[in-house]
C-alpha cells in the first residue's frame, strides 16, 4: 500500500503556465507586491544542452517532440513549446502588436474595450523588457535578401521584422534552442524576473483542476511526475496553459462552459513553405530565420513571412522525394524558403479523448483559395528575384490554382481562440477583463483568451493582454508605470 | 550556378547528441498513436520488401522517408558536407554567453 503525499502552499496567485502569457503576468505580479505561485507542466531548459540537432531538441523543446497534429481536412502539423517559456522558447522571436483593424474587430464583434491607445503602453512595456527591435539586413541572412529582391522588383510591400532579441549573431536555430540566449524568451526574461520579485517557481508539475468553492477559486491542484500532489491554495488562479491546454483544464474544472463556446473557435494561422533554388549561395541557416516579411497580400488575409534552418530541418520540409530530393539537398547552400501564413476563416476546436486533446480543424473554402492565391504569388516572388526553380509544397503536376484541400500540408504555429473573450457570457470563456464568466477570481491569460484570428505573430498580443490582466489586478495604472520606467 | 559542391570543410567536430539514437528518441517522444505508427513506418522503410510495400501508399511512404531523411541529414558529417556546421553555431553561442554573462 503507498500513501500520496501531498504539499500545501499558500500564495495570493496561482498561475498555471510559464509561456507567454503566464510569465509576464506572474512576473508584473510579484513585482507589484503580490504573493504567486507558478506551475508549470514543462521544465526549464539549460542551453548549455542545446545542440542545434533537429531531432533531439525536437524531443527535448517541444510538446510530444513537435508532433502534435490537428484531425480534419487536411492534417496540420501544429507544433507548440514545452518548459519555462513555452511557444516562446522556440519560435521565431517575430513581434507584432495586434493590428488596430483586429481590434476595432474586437470592440464591435465581441464588446471588447481595448483598443490601440489603452494597449499601448502595455506594448511599450512588454517590448521594452523583451528589448525588441527591427532586424538589420546585415543579421537578416541570404533568405531575406532573395525576398527583398524579389518583393522590390515586383513593388510589393515588405520589411525588416521586428524581434526580441538582444545580441543576436544570427545562428539560425531559433526553433532548436538559441544557443546564445540571445532571443528573449519569456524563460530568460520575465521568469527571472518573477523569482527575484519572490515568485515561487513549480516545474515537472501538471495541474489537475483549478480548485473553486461558492463560485469563488481557491487556488489549483498539480501534480509532480513522482506522483506527490501539490495544492496551491490562492484567491486568484491564472490559466495560461496554452490554447491546447487551457481548456481542457478548465472543463476538467467544471469552468467555463456556461456559453458553450469552451474549446471550440480555435484558429491557428496554417501555413506553407515554399523552397527555391537561387543561383547564388543563400546559406539560409546563417542568419535570422524570419527576418522579413512580404505584407502586400495582407488585406486578403495572405502574408509572407522568412523561415529557415539547417539540412536537418530542410530535408524534412522539403517537398520532393527520392532523386529530386537528393539533389535539391545537394544544393543545400543554394536554397531559398519563405512562407505562406494565412489569417484563417476556419475555425476548430479542442476537446478531450481519455485526457489526450482532440484537436478538430478543418480548412474553409476561403482558406483554400488564401493558400491558392499565396502559393502562386510566392513562385511570383522568387521568380522575380531569380530562382532557377521553385519547390511548391504540392504534388507532381499540381498547380496552385488546382490545389484540393487533400494536397496541402500546411503547418501552424498560432493557435488562438478556444477560450474567446466577450463580453456576454452567453458568447465568451472570459469577459473583457479576461475573467472567466460565472466564478470569481479565475483569469485566462494565453492565446485561447484571443478571440479571432490575427493575421501577425500573436505573442505580442497575448503578452500585452497579459500585462494589462496584471495591472488590473494591482489596481495600478500601466501608462503611469511605463512613465516611471521611461523617466527612471 | 549550383552545383552541390561549394561547402566548406567544417572548423570543427560535429555536436555530440545527448542522446544515444536521436532519431529513435524523436519517436518516442511523438503522442502514443503517431508514436506506434512511425515505428512500424521507418521499419518498413528501412527494408527492402518493406520499402517497395511502402512505396504503393504514397503519403504513407513520404512520413516514413520524413523521419530517415531528418535522421541521415542530422548526422554532423552530413550537415558538414552541405556546409552547415552546427558544431561551430554551438561553440559560438556558448562562448558568447560565458563571455557576456548571458543567461
Amino acid at each position: 500500500m503507498s500513501a500520496t503525499r501531498t504539499q500545501s502552499i499558500h500564495a495570493e496567485v496561482c498561475v498555471i503556465g510559464a509561456g507567454a502569457g503566464g510569465a509576464v503576468v506572474a512576473a508584473e505580479l510579484a513585482e507589484g507586491g503580490m504573493n504567486v505561485v507558478v506551475l508549470e507542466e514543462g521544465h526549464e531548459h539549460d542551453p548549455d544542452k542545446f545542440t542545434a540537432r533537429a531531432p533531439e531538441m525536437l524531443a527535448e523543446l517541444y510538446r510530444d517532440g513537435g508532433q502534435t497534429m490537428t484531425l480534419g481536412a487536411p492534417p496540420i502539423l501544429l507544433p507548440l513549446g514545452s518548459g519555462l517559456g513555452g511557444t516562446t522558447l522556440i519560435n521565431s522571436g517575430t513581434c507584432f502588436r495586434t493590428p488596430p483593424r483586429v481590434l476595432e474587430r474586437w470592440a464591435r464583434e465581441f464588446g471588447l474595450e481595448v483598443d490601440e491607445r489603452s494597449l499601448r503602453p502595455c506594448f511599450e512595456r512588454v517590448e521594452r523588457a523583451l528589448s525588441v527591435s527591427e532586424v538589420t539586413p546585415e543579421l537578416a541572412g541570404g533568405n531575406a535578401a532573395v525576398a527583398r529582391r524579389g518583393a522590390e522588383r515586383l513593388g510589393w510591400s515588405h520589411g525588416y521584422l521586428r524581434r526580441n532579441a538582444r545580441g543576436c549573431v544570427g545562428s539560425g536555430v531559433c526553433a532548436f534552442g538559441c544557443p546564445t540566449s540571445a532571443k528573449q524568451h519569456t524563460g530568460i526574461t520575465y521568469i527571472p524576473r518573477a523569482k527575484r520579485a519572490g515568485a515561487r517557481i513549480v516545474t515537472g508539475a501538471r495541474v489537475e483542476r483549478v480548485l473553486t468553492h461558492g463560485g469563488r477559486a481557491t487556488g489549483a491542484r498539480a501534480r509532480m511526475a513522482s506522483g506527490t500532489a501539490i495544492d496551491v491554495r490562492a484567491p486568484i488562479v491564472i490559466v495560461a496553459a496554452g490554447t491546447i491546454h487551457t481548456p481542457l483544464l478548465m472543463a476538467r474544472s467544471g469552468l467555463g462552459g456556461g456559453s458553450g463556446q469552451l474549446g471550440s473557435n480555435l484558429s491557428l494561422h496554417p501555413a506553407m513553405g515554399v523552397f527555391a533554388l537561387m543561383d547564388e549561395i543563400v546559406d539560409m541557416a546563417k542568419g535570422v530565420p524570419q527576418s522579413f516579411y512580404v505584407d502586400e497580400f495582407a488585406a486578403q488575409g495572405i502574408v509572407f513571412e522568412g523561415v529557415a534552418g539547417p539540412p536537418a530541418y530542410v530535408a524534412m520540409s522539403l517537398p520532393l522525394t527520392g532523386a529530386r530530393h537528393a539533389a535539391a539537398m545537394a544544393n543545400y547552400r543554394h536554397l531559398a524558403q519563405f512562407g505562406v501564413m494565412v489569417s484563417d476563416s476556419s475555425r476548430g476546436s479542442v476537446r478531450a479523448l481519455a485526457g489526450v486533446p482532440l484537436i478538430r480543424y478543418d480548412l474553409v473554402d476561403a482558406d483554400l483559395q488564401r493558400f491558392r492565391i499565396g502559393l502562386a504569388r510566392m513562385r511570383e516572388l522568387f521568380e522575380a528575384a531569380g530562382a532557377r526553380e521553385v519547390y511548391l509544397p504540392l504534388p507532381d503536376g499540381v498547380s496552385p490554382q488546382g490545389a484540393r484541400l487533400r494536397d496541402l500540408k500546411p503547418m501552424a504555429f498560432h493557435p488562438l481562440g478556444t477560450a474567446r473573450a466577450d463580453a456576454r457570457a452567453t458568447h465568451g470563456v472570459i469577459d473583457g477583463e479576461l475573467a472567466v464568466h460565472g466564478v470569481r477570481g479565475v483569469y485566462v491569460a494565453d492565446g485561447s483568451a484571443v478571440p479571432s484570428s490575427l493575421g501577425v505573430n500573436p505573442q505580442m498580443t497575448i503578452m500585452a493582454l497579459a500585462t494589462r490582466l496584471a495591472f488590473g489586478l494591482l489596481g495600478r495604472d500601466v501608462e503611469d508605470a511605463q512613465a516611471s520606467l521611461e523617466a527612471a | 550556378m549550383p552545383n552541390g559542391s561549394s561547402s566548406p570543410a567544417c572548423t570543427s567536430e560535429g555536436v555530440p547528441s545527448g542522446v544515444r539514437d536521436p532519431i529513435d528518441t524523436f519517436i518516442a517522444s511523438a503522442p502514443p498513436l503517431q508514436r506506434t505508427g512511425m515505428r512500424l513506418l521507418v521499419a518498413l522503410a528501412r527494408r527492402p520488401r518493406g520499402a517497395a510495400l511502402l512505396a504503393r501508399v504514397p503519403a504513407t511512404n513520404q512520413l516514413a522517408q520524413i523521419v530517415l531523411v531528418l535522421g541521415h541529414y542530422d548526422d554532423p558529417a552530413v550537415g558538414c558536407a552541405l556546409g552547415w556546421d552546427g558544431a561551430a553555431v554551438v561553440a559560438r553561442g556558448r562562448a558568447l554567453r560565458r563571455a557576456e554573462g548571458r543567461p
